[in-house]
């Protein structure tokens, strides 16, 4: 007996912010069966309009915002706001400073990258991979509470001039050794979980052209084929000093990304080295902003800096009008691009079971998308 | 050096105001309605990443400034292109054509929060907002402090009061 | 011993082990997921993530809400069957915290469900999230 075909069986689905598979962040899928037809996403749920409040503050109060930009990466958004206020208003920063800048953004990046391997590993039902992610983390956080004074929001340490406070006595020790015990969690994970692999090769495959007409930047773009860091393109703060590589996958897959999380995390830690032994004596903050005046007015001008943040590539657009507080802030960043358009593209004819693959494999933090 | 060849290609071609603003910056201003030429003339020469795309309110000189960041990856040099449109009916051509769907998102976002209508571009809808029904939120005449305090804030409430006071 | 009403003696059964719901939004999110996480943790005390809200016994809102997603927590609370707790953590959710002039966030979560429990901090150590848990069954202890 024959199975005849009575009709299509299309319905909506709706992937939303309580599904343990997604974060913040909701998507409509169309479907057919198991196949996905097409995808629609559907962000704001985190939207708080952070240029304009940023326009009704002074720069040194920004700092402080400007942590909460990607709650899963302060230290790295707090760069880049303090070189935007920096070029704008000609100031320059003292060489200790800027060490201990590098060695902050570094650190947040690993952390960073260790909860995508964390959610990513929880996507896709590993959950092993999961405990030993945040409890690795752990320890890069007990770091920055000694340094900055606390665990996920730092409180504006890398604000306009240089950095609030000096780096402590033990600091210099403890750092090595963290990076020690991180080194050995990489070298256990690189000893492979067959299921796990199998779940993720071959899986949201996203070719170079399409990568670079839908605007993906970062880990993304780099696991299709082309070979760009804003580190080594544009060279800010001391990133031309250091000898580190960046590594490049032709695949495309969410195989050839989660490699390339594993491979940054090493390289990151070889960069923190390398600071840590050149560290020089000096100030740690210019002249003038260690004593806090609070009506410092802004030359007129405008001006555009580029960062290589965990995600990509990010860009702040800072206006001034001669006056003390910024006239228009606009931040671009990375996860817009990531979580709009190139998932809507990755989803169509995918199989309803890789969804949470493909989504955590793209690293996209709801927040810098909203802000 | 490459910025100024650069920008002496492009004024060959088109009327502008361009200049070197520092190392690997350059900028250029042209009228609102020779942009989308002068981004397939830049697409060409190698400018294929949109990195960004922003409008600023001047309500002094009534105009909406909208900004245009491009980046080579051949050359390592961002462009920035401004041009001028008039703020109480603001139009202009999209430039979906020339860069895709990352050129798209970028103007969705800016028709909800500034009211800029892009003709040419597929799909205008809303994008962060459910059910907004006053003013784009980011011009210059919407107050936000003024609409929380009538919208949100009690003055009697204790722990309230001291967002009345002005900072 | 004083006469327990029929309400205390259903809370004291029921509440021995809490289960949360998987609503980890917004700054929350840093700070939630190390408690369920290695170092700290909650397994020990027998609470555990559940993924349907007639699972749950307790909704953790965990920062700033924007109008858009207080409607969907609201739905969330509505499905949660009886004994249900609120617990609100962060300084967003007391007054608006630092985006007190923004236009889409709320300022008083009071004003759209009934809380039970505040607790301070931006974010709040997950040492407070214990502290507030355990709170919770002397709350029982002290319910008549």
């Amino acid at each position: 007996m024959e199975l005849e075909a009575i009709g299509k069986n299309e319905y909506e689905l709706f992937f939303g912010p309580a599904h343990p598979g997604s974060g913040n962040f909701s998507v409509k899928l169309k479907i057919d069966g198991e196949r996905i037809v097409s995808a629609r996403a559907d962000p704001g749920y985190l939207h708080r309009g952070f240029e304009k409040l940023m326009e009704y503050r002074l720069p040194i109060q920004n700092a402080v915002l400007s942590d909460r930009i990607c709650i899963l990466e302060a230290l790295a958004w707090n760069l880049i706001h303090a070189e935007a206020v920096e070029e704008l208003m000609g100031i320059e920063v003292p060489e200790r400073a800027k060490y201990i800048r590098v060695i902050m953004a570094e650190l947040s990046r690993i952390q960073s990258h260790l909860i995508w391997y964390g959610v990513l590993s929880i996507g896709t039902g590993f959950d092993t991979g999961f405990k030993l992610a945040f409890g690795y983390r752990d320890f890069i956080l007990d770091l920055f509470e000694l340094i900055t004074g606390g665990r996920v929001y730092p409180a504006g340490y890398i604000c306009p001039g240089g950095v609030r406070r000096d780096l402590p006595e033990s600091a210099k020790e403890r750092i090595p050794k963290v990076l020690d015990k991180i080194e050995k969690m990489i070298d256990f994970v690189r000893a492979e979980n067959p299921a796990n692999i199998a779940r993720l090769k071959g899986v949201g495959v996203l070719k170079l052209d399409d990568a670079i007409r839908l605007g993906a930047t970062g880990p993304v773009i780099r696991a299709s084929g082309l070979k760009t860091d804003v580190r080594k393109d544009e060279p800010y703060e001391v990133y031309d000093r250091f000898d580190f590589e960046i590594p490049v996958r032709k695949e495309g897959d969410a195989y050839a990304r989660y490699q390339i999380c594993i491979e940054e995390m090493e390289q990151s830690a070889k960069i923190i080295r390398q600071a840590l032994k050149d560290l020089p004596d000096g100030d740690f903050i210019d002249e003038r902003f260690s004593k806090l005046k609070l009506n410092m007015k802004i030359p007129e001008g405008e001006v555009y800096v580029r960062n290589e943040v965990a995600r990509g590539e990010a860009g702040i657009y800072m206006v001034s009008d001669g006056g003390t507080k910024p006239y228009r802030v606009k931040i671009r960043g990375p996860s817009f691009l990531h979580l709009i358009p190139v998932l809507e593209f990755l989803l169509k004819d995918a199989q309803i079971a890789d969804v949470p693959a493909i989504y955590w494999s793209l690293n996209g933090c709801p927040a810098d998308m909203d802000r | 050096m490459i910025e100024k060849e650069i920008i002496d290609k492009i004024k060959k071609k088109f009327e502008v105001e361009g200049s070197v603003q520092r190392e690997r910056r350059v900028i250029v201003k042209i009228a609102p309605d020779k942009l989308v030429e002068l981004c397939e003339f830049i697409k060409d020469l190698g400018f294929e990443h949109l990195s960004s795309l922003s409008v600023t309110d001047w309500p002094k000189r009534g105009i909406y400034e909208l900004t245009y960041h491009a980046w080579s990856y051949k050359d390592k040099i961002l462009i920035t292109i401004k041009t001028g449109i008039n703020r109480d009916k603001p139009e202009i051509d999209s430039v979906y054509a020339v860069w895709g769907e990352s050129a798209q998102i970028h103007e969705r976002e800016m028709h909800e929060l500034f009211g800029v209508e892009y003709k040419g571009n597929p799909d205008l809808s809303p994008l962060f907002l459910e059910e907004w029904h006053e003013k784009p939120p980011f011009r210059k005449d919407f107050d936000w402090r003024e609409y929380v305090r009538k919208n949100f804030y009690d003055k009697e409430n204790e722990r309230e009061r001291v967002y009345f006071e002005e900072v | 011993m004083a006469k327990e009403s029929p309400q205390k003696k259903t809370m004291k059964r029921l509440i021995k082990a809490i289960w949360i719901f998987n609503w980890f939004n917004s700054c929350g999110f840093a700070e939630l997921v190390p408690v369920v996480g290695s170092r700290w943790d909650m397994e020990r005390f027998g609470m555990i993530v559940v993924g349907s809200p007639r699972h749950a016994d307790v909704l953790f809102i965990a920062g700033y809400q924007t109008l858009k997603s207080i409607k969907r927590a609201q739905r969330i609370y509505e499905q949660m069957p009886e004994p249900k707790v609120v617990i609100a953590l962060g300084s967003c959710t007391m007054t608006g915290g630092m985006y007190w002039d923004s236009y889409n966030t709320i300022k008083r979560l009071e004003d759209y469900l009934p809380v039970t429990m505040y607790i301070p901090g931006c974010p709040p150590r997950p040492e407070a999230v214990f502290e507030a848990c355990a709170k919770i069954f002397k709350h029982v202890e002290e319910m008549e």
